[in-house]
């Protein structure tokens, strides 16, 4: 097959990534993604350019996506010519003028400098590669995350981009479904279903026209992978659904992007849209007989949209309820006809394999389950971020090794992999590899990846509320198993948590746990599974809870009392910050009115050695009764 | 293109009844080009939401309309999602993430803070209408945690006390003012010394 205009547009994007790979003259690159931004790296990028025009230096600006180190950003990385880059840590805008000082005079900011990008060392700064972070990693999807240009797709073409697409183009359909087959690819979404096996589904369903979906609804609380990819390399996910239309015969896409992502909304928008321009979206792609749309669809808050069904429903413009199964999308989908839903994750994964080859693909990743998964790390984690490791890594290389572990002092607790619905791993489980099997047997679900840490701060009763909590809250009101068993096992929680927990409560804990397994959709059948890993591995806290009526962790606010214990000069301090007036002077003498007292922590954050968080049932603090 | 909201087609939508003329004329304009047979609906939300703050009731029945369908269905459909608002929000809204990262990290205390501080529930707004609380789901920004955002700024990590110095700032009260009842005698606010060490248990 001759493709003259893609010879065309190879040569223009080459000649456009060599200007921002061996730049002539210094290029500063600043990423600017949704974690950095809200740290100020638009003000960064202006201030930059600014302080270069008033020095008048030689350099050129490129905006990137994110490289995953979320607890550094905003990221600054100062390329030299014939050297390699050199990443700056933390820049906001103040700092900018002493960084760019130090940049005048021809060397490295010191005190700013993280790493040199790269797997050696140079003028004394640790490569990229070597941080405790990034080693171990297998940068495969996210290759171009925080290296090329999102908005500009001849990055993304020079770095190897749709040759995936004009090597399915020369197949058979069929063809690019066995190799997605053989590559072992399962859908990333928390399913783990056969990506190829799906694709097939549609390929045979005879109706038309077929619709291609692009499940982008984020919800997980926690998981933030999806929105790096569609903001850090947009193009990524186009050439996966353009291939996958090719595959299945489809010849409409939509991309649901969750509400709360609007960055990544819009240069997913801006992707297409560049995509069409040079005939990689729309009619007779790059100059062969398949013609495929694509569009972006903003969602507008909903968690059980992230449900396969949930999004067919909001897809034809009602509320995202999800739908009873049989039929399944593959025959009757959105609008009734045909459909195949995969998560970004998924669909991105396929470009891949289709340009290098389902066993290249499939060399990374464990015995059974082939390939590399994105994980997003946050909660009680010194360097939160998103880490790309090969399936069957163990969870403690990702989240004690890369992600640090919980701050200084503090112990590991449990590991939430994926979602509110996945279930919760004790600490003393955290060496099980990162695949599905290990936390299947423990009744646990890995998800989509977005592991939550907790340490021996947080109390997995308030961690349950908060699930149980979620789940009444995005249950779509279909099955009362879902909508009225989380209120119930809310109530029952709350209770527990408020210090009227009886033994009875829970075996009707138990009950609707399994009660909840004849719901619907997933979400009511997930919804009682963290409370189910808190009664197999938390038992003892949990029954401190319910007879001693004791909160081990401190949290829980109806088992908690604060109480000054000590004098301190600072204690007019936590009088002054008290937004209830509850910290009172009675005769010179310090006390808290348990009954304005909302137990807020401010007053201890205050005075920590005066004010302590005792057991409710501990007898008052003598100067109180006095 | 098959549409499920066709299905309703054969109901009269109800006419537009309420709002002034120059409303429903802006509405209609914004919703103009779209159509109920490609994925739409939600567009012409977010149009409205973008121009007014939130989809104003007049809305409902034009919608219906446009969309072939039923005032109840849109308003169903609005109600469904918690992005969408049917009332403006009040002048100073303070986003509160409600996401697992910030819970672990002490979300819950700051919630309280700003509630007592703002004298305001989540969800709703204060009795004079100046400050208002929305609870938000997780966007991912977990670096920050816990945070809140104001205006479209991530404000975090915050500590309570943070928290609260910052409501008050926002609220115009730099500092409390003391109790009127005469708790503090002058005496004593001037010498915070006097205060009797505490014994210990």
């Amino acid at each position: 097959m001759t493709l003259p205009r893609y010879e065309e547009m190879w040569h223009r994007a080459d000649d456009a990534w060599a200007r921002a790979a061996r730049p002539a003259r210094t290029l500063i690159k600043v990423g600017v993604a949704t974690c950095s931004r809200v740290v100020g790296a638009e003000e960064t990028l202006s201030a930059l350019r600014r302080e270069v025009e008033a020095r008048g230096l030689d350099a050129d600006f490129m905006v990137t996506g994110c490289l995953g180190l979320c607890y550094v950003e905003p990221l600054v990385e100062v390329v030299r010519p014939n050297a390699p880059g050199v990443l700056y840590q933390s820049v906001t805008a103040d700092k900018v003028a002493s960084l760019l000082e130090a940049v005048a005079a021809g060397g490295i900011a010191r005190e700013y400098a993280l790493a040199v990008i790269g797997d050696r060392e140079s003028g004394g700064l640790p490569a990229l590669n070597s941080l405790e972070f990034v080693l171990g990693q297998v940068r495969r999807l996210m290759a171009n995350c925080g290296v090329t240009d999102p908005e500009n797709i001849d990055h993304y073409v020079a770095r190897g981009g749709y040759e995936g697409l004009v090597r399915a183009l020369q197949m058979k359909p069929v063809n690019v479904i066995d190799e997605v087959k053989k590559s072992g690819l399962w859908g990333r979404g928390g399913a783990a279903f056969s990506t190829g096996l799906k694709w097939e589904f549609l390929y045979n369903a005879k109706r038309q026209p077929k619709y291609l979906i692009c499940n982008a609804d984020e919800g997980d609380p926690g998981s933030f992978v999806n929105r790096n990819l569609m903001e850090s390399d947009p193009q990524l996910l186009v050439e996966g659904m353009v291939i996958a239309g090719y595959a299945t015969d489809a010849q409409q896409g939509y991309i649901y992007i969750r509400d709360e992502y609007p960055l990544p909304v819009e240069r997913m928008e801006l992707a297409v849209q560049q995509a069409r321009e040079r005939g990689l979206v729309g009619e007779n792609i790059l100059g062969s007989n398949f013609s495929f749309e694509l569009e972006v669809v903003r969602g507008a808050g909903s968690y059980v949209c992230g449900d396969e069904t949930g999004l067919l429903s909001s897809l034809e413009d009602r509320r995202g309820m999800p739908k009873i199964k049989p039929p399944f999308p593959a025959q009757a989908g959105v609008f009734a006809m045909p459909s195949n839903i995969n998560n970004v994750e998924s669909y991105t994964n396929v470009p891949l394999i289709m340009r290098h080859g389902a066993d290249w693909w499939a060399e990374m990743g464990s015995e059974k389950h082939k390939g590399t998964k994105m994980f997003s790390l946050s909660g009680q984690v010194q360097r939160v971020g998103i880490v790309e490791v090969p399936l069957g890594t163990s969870t403690s290389d990702v989240v004690m090794r890369m992600g640090g572990g919980p701050p200084e002092g503090r112990k590991l607790k449990a590991v939430q992999p994926g979602g509110p619905l996945s279930g919760v791993i004790p600490a003393s489980d955290v060496d099980i590899p990162l695949e599905p099997d290990p936390y299947r047997e423990r009744g646990v679900l890995m998800g989509s990846g977005g592991l939550v840490i907790l340490d021996d701060t947080n109390c997995i009763v308030d961690l349950c509320i908060y699930f149980e909590w979620f789940a009444e809250d995005e249950s779509c009101g279909r099955c009362t198993t879902c909508f009225a068993g989380t209120r119930r096992m809310l109530e029952i929680l709350r209770r527990i948590s408020s210090g009227r927990g009886r033994l009875a409560d829970l075996e009707l804990i138990k009950l609707l746990g399994s009660i909840a397994q004849n719901a619907n959709c997933f979400h009511g059948q997930g919804a009682p599974t963290a409370v189910m890993s808190m009664f197999r591995f938390f038992e003892d806290e949990l029954l401190e809870h319910v007879e001693r009526k004791r909160c081990p962790a401190k949290v829980c606010r109806g088992l908690v009392r604060y109480e000054v214990v000590h004098y301190s000069d600072r204690l007019p301090a936590a009088e002054a910050i008290c937004p209830t007036d509850a910290v009172v002077r009675d005769n010179g003498k310090y006390r808290i009115d348990q009954l304005k007292c909302i137990k807020c922590d401010a007053c201890r954050e205050q005075v920590p050695y005066a004010i302590a968080v005792v057991d409710e049932f501990q007898p008052a603090a003598p100067t109180v009764t006095r | 293109m098959f549409s499920q909201a066709s299905h309703n087609s054969r109901l009269t939508p109800v006419e537009p009844v309420a709002g002034s003329t120059e409303l429903l004329a802006r509405l209609s304009e914004l919703i103009e080009d779209l159509s109920p047979d490609r994925v739409d609906l939600l567009k012409a939300f977010h149009r409205i939401q973008h121009e007014f703050g939130y989809v104003p009731r007049e809305a409902v029945p034009l919608l219906a309309g446009k969309f072939r369908t039923t005032p109840a269905i849109i308003f169903g459909t609005i109600d469904f999602y918690s992005e969408l608002r049917m009332a403006p929000a009040a002048e100073t809204t303070v986003d509160w993430c409600s996401g697992p990262a910030c819970l672990l990290k002490g979300s819950l205390n700051i919630r309280r803070a700003l509630e007592a501080t703002f004298e305001c529930e989540m969800n709703r707004t204060s009795a004079d209408g100046r400050f208002g609380l929305r609870l938000v789901q997780c966007d991912g920004t977990c670096h920050l945690a816990p945070l809140v955002r104001h205006h479209g700024r991530y404000i975090g990590p915050l500590t309570v006390s943070e928290s609260i110095e910052w409501a008050r700032r926002l609220t115009g009260d730099d500092r409390r003012a003391p109790p009127e009842d005469g708790a503090r005698p002058a005496a004593d606010e001037a010498s915070p010394e006097l205060a009797e060490p505490v014994e210990a248990e």
